[in-house]
């Protein structure tokens, strides 16, 4: 197994020698032999793969290559330029020639395997359990926070292979449905409401060492200021919620002093309101605060016992100075009064340094000096009030609608079979619930009070919930309908299917591709399709590797202070939402001239004219060098290494993510050299060995050419035309005598020179290359010219597509008839974004019909 | 005998009393043996790790050289690995040898070395294993089922699990919180067997896994349900808490020292502890780039110093932890715990800064093995050491016997006695 698994990885080639049973070869298969036999022949074949190895072996194995053959021709990697070049005619007919012998042996569209059943990943089982209990969401209480994380696999936390089961999930989730379910329903007495009137003096600031040393604050009598944004704010008369209930919050407040020191400083934009984050566990709430004027925010919420209460300052500003920590802003204050108030600058002064430690003394600019000065952008707090827990009757309407008035045991049988057919997604089989009813009955006994019959209903519920028929999804039991109406609920919002689309697969009323397109649009117009549009891009992108290689912050310090990585994933997520809610063409997400910008991006971006906010707004780039999803910084930087860039990591996300080509890893025994930024080479200079050495040029050539382009842009995505090498400052006039005289002796002694950063000379970047058996390029614009060339752009189509199934399947989709037409049926439509997702949804592949039956 | 084990004066704990055994195997059979992994997932800057001569009468380089008290109790092995392809994410299969995709392959999955050993203790001691890190986990434990073990990342609540004894209201609260969950597997157990018989082919693999995890369980309750009424040994960790700042060193020193005694208290015999890359390690002196930025350092002096800094870091750690497993005296035997303590510290990756997954930097100590100081693995052909191989003799001197584990072609050559 592992040797097939290597060979396949060594894999370079499109070839096979076929013998012609009849002596006649078909033009498909002549074409084949006579543009790839002649490396992948005899004793000592090109990339290490012979020829006749297609046809050898098990068919599993062989359809892998040919799969591979056809990539290779296809993205154009095979046959190799320096072979001369394969006339574009003979190039398609090889590709259909390929595509057909591969359909051939895979058995057509049913070959593409199933989805696979699997367990639900974390956030599904959030809001599937959310929509069982019909609550907001699982509380609160944080209750799945013990739960083992999901695995992802290229991205995807779909991926049925990846998500696998263990008694420790099994433990996990029987405790955490417990918390949730014991948090929902509520036996026994009416817990008593109370009112919590929080003055100033009973907030506290929540402290980052492990002592309980209250945190500086800024207070009076009457208020308390955020300072550090780090720390929170809680209430010591109501640090936690004492029953689980519905309360009312309220809290007065306002934004102090936005704009009286200027935005280079503090990193906060005067145009952001100051706002204000009400924490309940996980559940968060933001207020926009008015300036200078007090006022009153109310909210009302379920809030699980045990619930911590904190409020804080969201903003990625004010960790600019020093090494980022708060009190070095304090020196803010500083610069501020010696320009707008000499003479209170003065009085500080003479106020504090004499009583200062001989350290700072000495510095008027030390922090600890103007601590009492901060006029920094901040929310003041005044009071709160907090009432609860209230209830809307008693048993609250939530339980009862799950349970009814006045529940027994002895009705288990009929009040859990809505909740099961709910959680199961399908109609509950006769003696299914048995041992379920029995277990509750078991547990009531048979002098339960009121109370009793409650509790045991309760573990009723979490046993339906424990249940493998809600546990594990894609599961083959169940009615069509319902299988097509929990797949549809699961692709678009992540979670169990409602009664309306329930109703409507089972009617009938989605068959059919116009049907299908309706039920999408209704969806995304509804706002039930965002858990696709913010994960679909995530996994689609791998946005969670942003931070597996940050940039480097000496170098980039405003990656990590100003949290750029957020800025720059929200601008994915905001792109590919506009794309889907105007319906745009999928290859726009590519050629697209716009994109969504903030003042933070806008400084990396070097775009002026923006507004000065963190609000994300349209802008159009001139010149071609940047919109769309090619010029971002999310996918530059997280394709980028923390001090240099990488043509071969962004060449790779451009074949994996666009254009749905996966370069083979390298041999294992291939030894990778380590790059030397000391010396003063370019990247290209660093990777001449991939053009050199042959075991690196056969797939590197294929490869490399769609990195180059990017040099332009650094690790966190802004444009250079120019490496800037590692200069170090140039050395005093005595030092560099002195290197002068050691350099003499060095020499005398045989030895080389003192190393002098200081005179690497910044290098030009050179972000030009050649397509394999294409053209040339000379720099990002004509490369994005070529990437929206026609075959590219159904590339980028098929791409889009297996990403799209992908996510929905849990499988990558393999090449097959139904995935042509999925194409066939976008470029009907003019390739609109919202078409596609409609022909995936309503495919064969997706509706997985075919492969069961 | 009983007599005999009362040499324990001083204990890692610092406590005067004698350390409450949890079992009573110690007293009766040979001495326990232990296994410690210590971990990270870039691997080490090879100069700064492998010494430049091999035998015994090699110099320590600068990442270990903490260890020279220890050099005669250490085998640093160089040319092994799993012959795996270079990059991130291969580094998962450091204690087993397969990749999770190709696991299905193997007999065993890809179960990690360390819960094969668990495996066996299971029952007679409270914890089969305690698995330990800052931060996040780096997926080096793996179950028979292909699942990778969750550490605890606060050391606060390792101790808890570890030696926070249940009040009389908790046990029974525990006792009653497996008894309803018992009912609730036995119901959904009932289920499973209708589910199952009307299920397809592919599905059934899901629904067995299912089943597994089920049994699995269920088996556990059992056997925690027995260790409820038992009080755990005591221990105290607040020394180490005690500054106003606590450091990723001083937390780490207080997972160690918990991880000791367990081994001391016969709570577990199998423990690992790991370094993520995601935790940042600048309370270091001289640390302030990201650990796998420091790997990636392009070879500028000052950037390698930081990896080294941190890798130092993590061997000094190891050091402290070997030292103060060698102030215990192990009862009934005239070694010390660290004797009777396997520890084995390395990577799955070799060196983060080529991506290379080969010459992983591998070091084992104690056991009491007769070590081998600085040993070139290579075969005869120059092929790399299946790491494997190694596995099979600590799986062997821990009482497993087997000839084979995962991608092993023999035993590496490390005797004891």
């Amino acid at each position: 197994m592992a040797d097939l698994l290597r060979a396949a990885s060594l894999l370079a080639a499109c070839c096979i020698l076929l013998p012609a049973a009849d002596g006649s070869d078909s033009p498909g298969l002549a074409l084949l032999k006579a543009s790839c036999s002649h490396c992948h022949g005899g004793p000592e074949p090109q990339g290490g793969f012979l020829l006749s190895s297609l046809t050898e072996g098990p068919e599993p194995d062989s359809l892998e290559r040919w799969k591979k053959s056809l990539e290779f021709v296809r993205a154009e990697v095979m046959p190799p330029v320096q072979g001369g070049r394969l006339p574009p005619a003979h190039r398609r007919q090889l590709v259909a020639f390929l595509r057909k012998e591969v359909h051939r042996r895979s058995g057509g569209a049913g070959a593409s395997p199933a989805a696979p059943m699997r367990r639900l990943n974390n956030r599904e089982l959030a809001h599937s359990i959310r929509d069982v209990l019909m609550i907001e969401d699982v509380g609160t209480h944080q209750p799945m926070s013990g739960l083992v994380g999901d695995t992802l696999q290229d991205g995807f936390d779909t991926i049925g292979d990846a998500l696998g089961m263990s008694q420790f999930h099994l433990e996990q989730y029987i405790e955490a449905f417990r918390k949730i379910v014991g948090a929902t329903v509520l036996p026994g007495d009416r817990p008593s409401s109370r009112q919590y009137r929080v003055a100033a003096g009973d907030m506290r600031m929540t402290s980052l060492s492990q002592q309980r040393r209250p945190a500086r604050a800024n207070r009076t009598a009457e208020s308390i200021d955020f300072l550090d944004p780090r720390l929170r704010v809680y209430f010591a008369n109501f640090e936690r919620a004492p029953a689980t209930g519905k309360y009312r919050i309220r809290v007065r407040a306002t934004g102090k002093d936005r704009g009286v020191y200027e935005t280079a400083e503090t990193g906060i934009y005067d145009g952001d309101p100051i706002r204000l984050r009400i924490h309940l566990g996980d559940r968060t709430r933001t207020f926009d605060l008015p300036d200078e004027a007090q006022t009153e925010i109310e909210l009302e919420e379920w809030i699980a016992a045990g619930t911590r209460l904190e409020l804080s300052y969201p903003t990625d500003g004010l960790r600019l100075r020093g090494n980022g920590n708060f009190k070095f802003q304090y020196s803010i204050a500083h610069d501020h009064l010696q320009e707008a108030d000499p003479a209170l600058y003065e009085a500080v002064l003479r106020d504090r340094l004499p009583r200062a430690p001989a350290r700072t003394a000495k510095n008027p600019r030390h922090w600890s000096h103007w601590t009492e000065q901060w006029q920094g952008p901040r929310p003041r707090l005044f009071s709160a009030e907090i009432e609860g827990p209230l209830y809307d009757a008693w048993p609250p309407k939530r339980q009862v609608a799950l349970l009814g008035t006045a529940p027994a045991a002895g009705d288990a049988a009929k009040i859990l079979r809505p909740i099961a057919e709910r959680a199961w997604r399908r109609e509950v089989l006769d003696g299914e619930l048995d041992p379920i009813v029995e277990l509750v009955q078991a547990l009531a006994g048979d002098h339960a009070t009121q109370e009793g019959h409650v509790r045991a209903l309760r573990e009723g519920i979490v046993a339906v919930l424990a249940s493998p028929a809600f546990l594990l999804v894609n599961s083959d039991q169940g009615a069509a309908s319902d299988r097509f109406a929990s797949k549809f609920s699961y692709f678009l919002r992540g979670t169990l299917p409602d009664r309306h689309i329930r109703e409507a697969a089972r009617d009938g009323r989605l068959e059919g591709f116009a049907a299908v397109l309706d039920e999408v649009r209704r969806r995304i117009s509804r706002s039930e399709a965002e858990e696709f549009l913010r994960e679909f891009p995530h996994a689609w992108l791998e946005l969670d590797r942003i931070n597996f290689m940050a940039p480097d912050p000496d170098r980039f310090p405003l990656y990590s202070r100003k949290r750029l990585s957020e800025d720059m994933v929200a601008e994915v997520l905001r792109f590919f939402r506009h794309a889907v809610e105007s319906n745009v063409p999928v290859p726009e997400l590519l050629s697209a001239n716009y994109t969504f910008v903030n003042a933070d991006l806008a400084r990396v971006y070097g775009v002026s004219g923006v507004p000065q906010d963190s609000q994300l707004r349209r802008y159009t780039f001139t010149g071609g060098r940047r919109g769309g999803m090619l010029g971002m910084g999310a996918f530059l930087t997280l394709t980028a290494d923390s001090l240099s860039t990488s043509p071969i990591h962004r060449a790779v996300f451009v074949l994996e993510k666009f254009l749905g080509i996966r370069p083979a890893p390298p041999p294992a025994d291939v030894e990778i050299a380590e790059p030397d930024v000391r010396q003063a080479r370019t990247i290209k200079e660093t990777l001449a060995a991939h053009t050199s050495e042959p075991t690196c040029a056969s797939c590197h050539a294929g490869i490399d050419p769609y990195g180059y382009a990017f040099e332009n842009f650094d690790p966190v995505g802004a444009w250079r035309e120019q490496y800037t090498m590692h200069v170090a400052p140039r050395p005093s006039r005595s030092a560099l005598r002195e290197i002068e005289v050691e350099d003499r002796e060095r020499a005398a002694k045989g030895l080389p020179p003192v190393e002098k950063p200081w005179e690497n000379e910044p290098i030009r970047v050179d972000s030009s290359s050649r397509f394999p058996g294409g053209p040339e390029y000379r720099d990002i614009t004509e490369y994005r010219r070529h990437l929206l060339s026609e075959e590219n752009r159904e590339r980028f189509i098929r791409c889009f597509i297996e990403k799209l199934l992908t996510y929905a399947n849990g499988v990558e989709p393999t090449e097959s008839a139904a995935l042509d037409e999925i194409v066939a049926k976008s470029q009907e439509n003019g390739f609109r974004i919202v078409e596609t997702i409609a022909a995936v949804v309503d495919s064969p592949l997706f509706r997985d019909e075919q492969v069961r039956n | 005998m009983a007599v005999n084990r009362r040499v324990v004066l001083k204990g890692i704990g610092g406590a005067l009393t004698l350390p409450l055994l949890e079992t009573s195997e110690a007293a009766t059979a040979r001495p326990p043996m232990r296994f410690l992994v210590v971990g990270n997932p870039l691997g080490m800057h090879p100069e700064h790790f492998f010494p430049a001569e091999f035998g015994t009468r090699f110099m320590l380089p600068t990442t270990l050289r903490s260890l020279e008290w220890v050099r005669d109790r250490l085998t640093i092995v160089s040319h092994s690995d799993h012959g795996m392809n270079n990059g991130h994410g291969r580094e998962i299969s450091f204690l087993n040898g397969v990749l999770p995709e190709h696991s299905s392959a193997y007999a065993e999955k890809n179960v990690s070395v360390d819960q094969l050993m668990a495996r066996r203790t299971q029952g007679r001691v409270r914890f089969p294993s305690v698995h330990a890190a800052l931060g996040s986990g780096i997926r080096m434990s793996w179950t028979a089922n292909g699942i990778d073990l969750k550490p605890f990342t606060d050391p606060h609540k390792l101790f808890d699990h570890l030696f926070l004894n249940l009040t009389a209201q908790e046990k029974a609260v525990r006792r009653e919180m497996i008894a309803r969950n018992r009912s609730v597997l036995d119901a959904v157990g009932d289920q499973l067997a209708g589910l199952k018989r009307r299920a397809s082919r592919g599905d059934r693999v899901r629904i067995d896994q299912y089943a597994t995890s089920v049994r699995e369980l269920e088996t556990s309750f059992a056997e925690r349900e027995g260790w409820i009424d038992r009080d755990k040994p005591k221990f105290d960790i607040s020394g180490h808490f005690a500054d106003s700042e606590t450091t990723i060193r001083n937390r780490y020193d207080a997972i160690f020292d918990m991880v000791g005694y367990a081994f001391e208290t016969d709570l577990t015999r199998v423990a690992t502890v790991a370094f993520p890359n995601e935790l940042s390690y600048t309370d270091i002196e001289g640390v302030t780039r990201g650990y796998h930025a420091c790997t990636h350092n392009g070879k500028k002096e000052e950037v390698i110093a930081e990896l080294v800094a941190i890798e130092s870091f993590q061997v000094e750690q190891l050091s402290r932890c070997l030292r103060k497993l060698d102030s215990v005296q192990e009862p009934g035997t005239d070694g010390t715990l660290l004797d009777h303590t396997m520890v084995l510290f390395g990577s799955g990756m070799g060196y983060g800064g080529t991506h290379s997954n080969r010459n992983l930097p591998i070091l084992v100590a104690g056991g009491g093995f007769r070590h081998r100081g600085h040993v070139d693995a290579r075969a005869g052909n120059g092929g790399n050491l299946p790491l494997c191989n190694l596995y099979v003799t600590l799986l062997q001197r821990f009482g497993v016997e087997r000839e084979r584990f995962s991608t092993s072609t023999g035993a590496f050559e490390l005797h004891h006695g």
